[in-house]
């Protein structure tokens, strides 16, 4: 394996290990999580326990086979689904907790979120897109402006701010997907294979936007990726193997010519 | 409202879709409007208080038919009674069979004090009255009818009537203002005229309308004189003027009833079709939708953004079709008050505008709940899942 530092500890707590991991206090605290599907009264366990600390600031990335309840395990850190079992505490709250309505405002604050196909709304602009998860937020329209402006100049599209999805490249849908996960300014932005529907070169720059995220706005990044290349951005490679974490790898910054030889990470 | 270009422009996303369902919403107010206004017409006309003191004596077997003017002698000996006068439909077309227009001959003076409040009685300058008292040809005719035709008084009108087979050429008189514009659509003269000149009209007229002094005797009024006729030849009916005018408007069938079932089926085709059509939208839009809760935004709030994409639908088909339907009743008060004078006063009364929009607008919400609520209950990973 060309990756140094594969400790290779299945179901170890990855994020307490590497210098790259952050520090301080995890922003995300699972214990023993959970989530099985039901077919009737046949369990269709999809996650089985789970125990994972990721330190605020940190970048993981989330691999494994199809299947293996990546998307799941994602879901569940971001507050749109409901673990079976075991503990979830992410962002300060325990989110086992939380009923429906104060999930929905909990995610308002605290979670970006950024998707393979984008997933803007049709019918409003990039300028309008961005300025979504402000509507629920107390600022008035000029502050909201400042912001979306902010974020549209981060991602390079103020130019493009009065167009429609439809009227923008996938590249830059994704642009603008992810200025909407920054825009409210949250601490944790979760993408489910951000890079999975781009070309190389827009793929490269979505990268390198999220980097930025992390590293200049210092911003927790879980995302999920089927790309080696990809996941060399993050801190720590996450694997799942049929819903339990196989093992974590801790990325290193490579030298020189590592990329000739493949730089391939094991999955 | 932070939202309002985003319900507005979801609405509008199919365009065509949109547009065609708004006309379809449009044309349904409208349809039920101009029925509901039409039954409030017909009712106005049934439930009139001065018609509701008066009562119609006609030939038992067809109102058509003509009754022995000495029949009176018997009406007027009745205590009840305040007045009685002479009734004879004419007909008469005046210089053209398009032109027609409610004409009618009377016993004059008795005309008066039984329809003094449809003749303006107090409005009648005295010198008219005397005039028309007076002029064998005399006749009185209602404003806007006199404003339509350029009518002045002194002017001669001349008609002509198929019944009769008949010409008379009648003074104007007095121009008379009566309360509700289907009051002033008829033009009205001595019924002297017609039996001087038609041999089987001497001594006949074509019904009798007497006025009482209290409403509560018309019952027993008509049976007293129906009985008293009972053994004559013709035999007489005798209804109140209310009922006789249901009676003309059974002529044309049940309206009530057949109106009162239409508007049934329009509104369950309203919510029907603005159901599918709400339906359709928010399905289609069920990642977007997840997508939104993903967002932050909780269940009830993309429930009411939802929601107010069915009111604003239906606050725009039901207001172009409340607005249409205001605007087909005018027309169709100026075109059918020359045939059905009553028509004259066909309009849609404020509350049943007010009716027909709140209905549109519970109709709206009511088609989008059941999809909205489906769509916000739908777990956030499922919807998003399925791409
Ligand atoms: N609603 C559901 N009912 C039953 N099983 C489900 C349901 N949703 C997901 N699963 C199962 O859970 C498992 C994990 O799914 P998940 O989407 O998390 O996988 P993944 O690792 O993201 O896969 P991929 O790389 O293909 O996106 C799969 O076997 C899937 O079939
Ligand atoms: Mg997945």
């Amino acid at each position: 394996m060309s990756n140094s530092g594969n400790d290779g500890n299945a179901g170890s707590n990855g994020g307490n290990g590497g210098g790259n991991g952050g520090n301080g206090e995890p922003i995300i605290r699972l214990r023993d999580l959970a989530k099985s599907y039901y077919r009737g009264s046949l369990e269709i366990p999809v996650l089985t326990g789970i125990d994972l600390d990721i330190p605020r600031g940190g970048y993981y990335a989330l691999m494994g086979p199809s299947g293996s309840g990546k998307t799941t395990l994602l879901n569940l850190l971001a507050g749109i689904d409901r673990p079976t079992g075991g503990e979830l505490e992410v962002c300060g709250y325990r989110l086992n907790d939380f009923d429906d309505n104060e999930l929905a405002s909990w995610r308002a604050t605290n979670v970006g979120f950024i998707f393979q196909n984008y997933n803007l709304i049709p019918v409003l602009n990039a300028y309008e897109n961005i300025e979504l998860p402000l509507l629920l937020t107390e600022l008035s329209r000029a502050q909201r402006r400042e912001r979306v402006l902010e974020a549209l100049q981060l991602v390079n599209l103020t130019e493009q701010m009065q167009h429609f999805p439809r009227q923008l490249s996938g590249g830059q849908e994704q642009r603008v997907a992810i200025a909407r996960a920054i825009v409210h300014d949250p601490d944790l932005i979760v993408a489910d294979e951000p890079t999975g529907a781009l070309d190389a070169k827009n793929a490269e720059e979505a990268l390198n936007l999220i980097q930025h995220l992390n590293e200049e706005l210092g911003k927790t990044i879980v995302m999920v990726t089927h790309d080696p290349k990809a996941a060399r951005h993050a801190h720590i490679q996450i694997h799942l193997e049929k819903g339990v974490l196989d093992r974590t790898v801790e990325v290193h910054e490579l030298p020189p010519r590592e990329p000739l030889l493949g730089g391939r990470v094991p999955h | 409202m932070k939202y309002a270009s985003l319900v507005f422009r979801s609405l509008f996303r199919h365009r065509l879709r949109t547009l065609l369902t708004l006309s379809f919403l449009a044309l349904s107010v409208f349809l039920v409007a101009l029925m509901q206004g039409f039954l409030g017409t017909l009712d106005a006309l049934t439930t009139s208080s001065a018609s509701g003191s008066r009562l119609v004596v006609q030939d038992k077997a067809s109102f058509t038919n003509v009754i022995p003017e000495s029949y009176g002698n018997f009406l007027r000996a009745q205590p009840e009674i305040e007045a009685v006068t002479q009734f004879q439909w004419f007909g008469g077309e005046y210089k053209d069979p398009k032109n027609f227009f409610a004409n009618f001959a009377v016993q004059k003076d008795t005309y008066l004090q039984v329809y003094r409040e449809e003749a303006g009685v107090d409005l009648l300058p005295p010198e008219g009255v005397r005039d028309f008292l007076q002029d064998g040809n005399g006749c009185i005719v209602g404003k806007s009818l006199a404003d339509k035709y350029g009518w002045k008084v002194g002017d001669v009108v001349p008609l002509r009537s198929p019944i009769f087979n008949l010409s008379v050429r009648l003074n104007v008189r007095a121009i008379f203002q009566g309360k509700r514009q289907s009051d002033e659509q008829a033009l009205v003269f001595g019924l002297k005229q017609i039996q001087e000149a038609v041999p089987w009209m001497k001594g006949r007229v074509g019904s009798f309308v007497v006025r009482v002094k209290s409403s509560q005797d018309i019952p027993k009024l008509c049976e007293r004189i129906d009985r008293n006729f009972a053994n004559a030849s013709p035999e007489t009916l005798s209804m109140s003027e209310n009922a006789f005018n249901l009676n003309m408007m059974k002529m044309f069938g049940d309206f009530g009833t057949m109106l009162h079932s239409i508007t049934s089926a329009v509104l369950v085709a309203i919510l029907l079709v603005t159901a599918s059509t709400m339906a359709m939208t928010i399905r289609e839009r069920s990642t977007q939708i997840a997508v939104l809760r993903a967002l932050g935004f909780t269940a009830g709030k993309v429930m009411g953004l939802l929601l107010a994409e069915g009111l604003l639908l239906a606050l725009m088909g039901g207001l172009l079709g409340l607005g249409l339907a205001v605007l087909a009743a005018k027309v169709t008060a100026g075109l059918a008050s020359a045939i059905l004078p009553w028509m004259a006063d066909f309009y849609i009364p404020p509350d049943t505008l007010l009716l027909c929009l709140v209905g549109t607008l519970a109709m709206g919400l009511l088609s989008t709940f059941v999809p909205a609520y489906q769509a916000t209950r739908k777990p956030i990973v499922e919807a998003l899942r399925a791409l």
